[in-house]
């Protein structure tokens, strides 16, 4: 595999995500500051009790946005490395299902660099996961990524 | 020309990957109206679909040629 840029680390797994080694691969002297954000799987969804989540991707394109996300935040903010990891299939409560760590100089460039990465994977990457419950399953509620609009025509001379 | 189905159009259509039998399809929109005929439940969904073309979020009426690997995703919930 050809190295990214930065020495940033984008993965999907199917294993459990070692957080402690991935917020530690990020740190280096020069920086000051590592944020990490951990999203886990919850015990419950509007009010019912999850058994178990199970995720699924479109693999290959999941891996291009998050390198896309990656870019976007060493363009946008003053950060070190970045490492961000999925994990796919079945998940238990309380186990990690995405976890990114952003190292920087200083800890507001980590800080926002993190919160922008989150919030863009949750937006962007195609990763969908069903939620099962004692009576059944359904696929959790997602967000719609910003497609592009329909190709603009020639507008007729006025 | 490939396409894919995640998520619940995946449960709908039946299954993940189809090798195209409507390889005759100009566009994105008029592909997944083809599968939407076919399948019915899957047009429930068309205004809560966003679509991709090699892997690119694309616009309904991107044109199509032969080789191209499609996929219907509906909103995403990762993380």
């Amino acid at each position: 595999m050809a190295t990214l840029p930065h020495n940033d680390i984008f993965q999907l797994v199917r294993e459990p995500i070692d957080t402690v080694a991935l917020a530690g691969v990020v740190r280096a002297p020069e920086d000051g500051a590592v944020v990490t954000f951990d999203g886990f799987v919850r015990n419950q969804s509007h009010n019912r009790p999850t058994l178990y989540l199970d995720y699924e991707a479109y693999e290959s394109m999941a891996l291009t946005k998050m390198r896309e996300i990656g870019l976007q935040i060493h363009e946008k903010y003053r950060i070190h490395r970045v490492a961000m990891v999925h994990r796919l299939g079945r998940l238990e409560i309380g186990e990690t299902s995405v976890f990114i760590a952003v190292s920087a100089p200083h800890r507001a460039a980590a800080f926002d660099a993190c919160r922008f990465a989150i919030d863009t994977l949750k937006r962007t990457v195609p990763i969908w996961k069903k939620e099962y419950f004692e009576d059944g399953a359904v696929w959790a509620d997602g967000e719609m990524p910003p497609a592009p609009a329909a190709t603009p025509r020639a507008k007729p001379a006025s | 020309m490939t396409v894919f189905f995640f998520g619940r159009l995946k449960d709908l259509a039946g299954h993940a990957e189809d090798s195209a039998e409507f390889s005759d399809a100009t566009t994105i929109e008029q592909l997944f109206a083809l599968y939407a005929a076919r399948y019915p439940e899957l047009a429930k969904y068309r205004s809560s679909v966003v679509a991709s073309r090699n892997q690119e979020f694309a616009a309904w009426d991107t044109p199509l040629r032969s080789g191209d690997e499609v996929a219907f995703l509906p909103p995403v919930s990762g993380g």
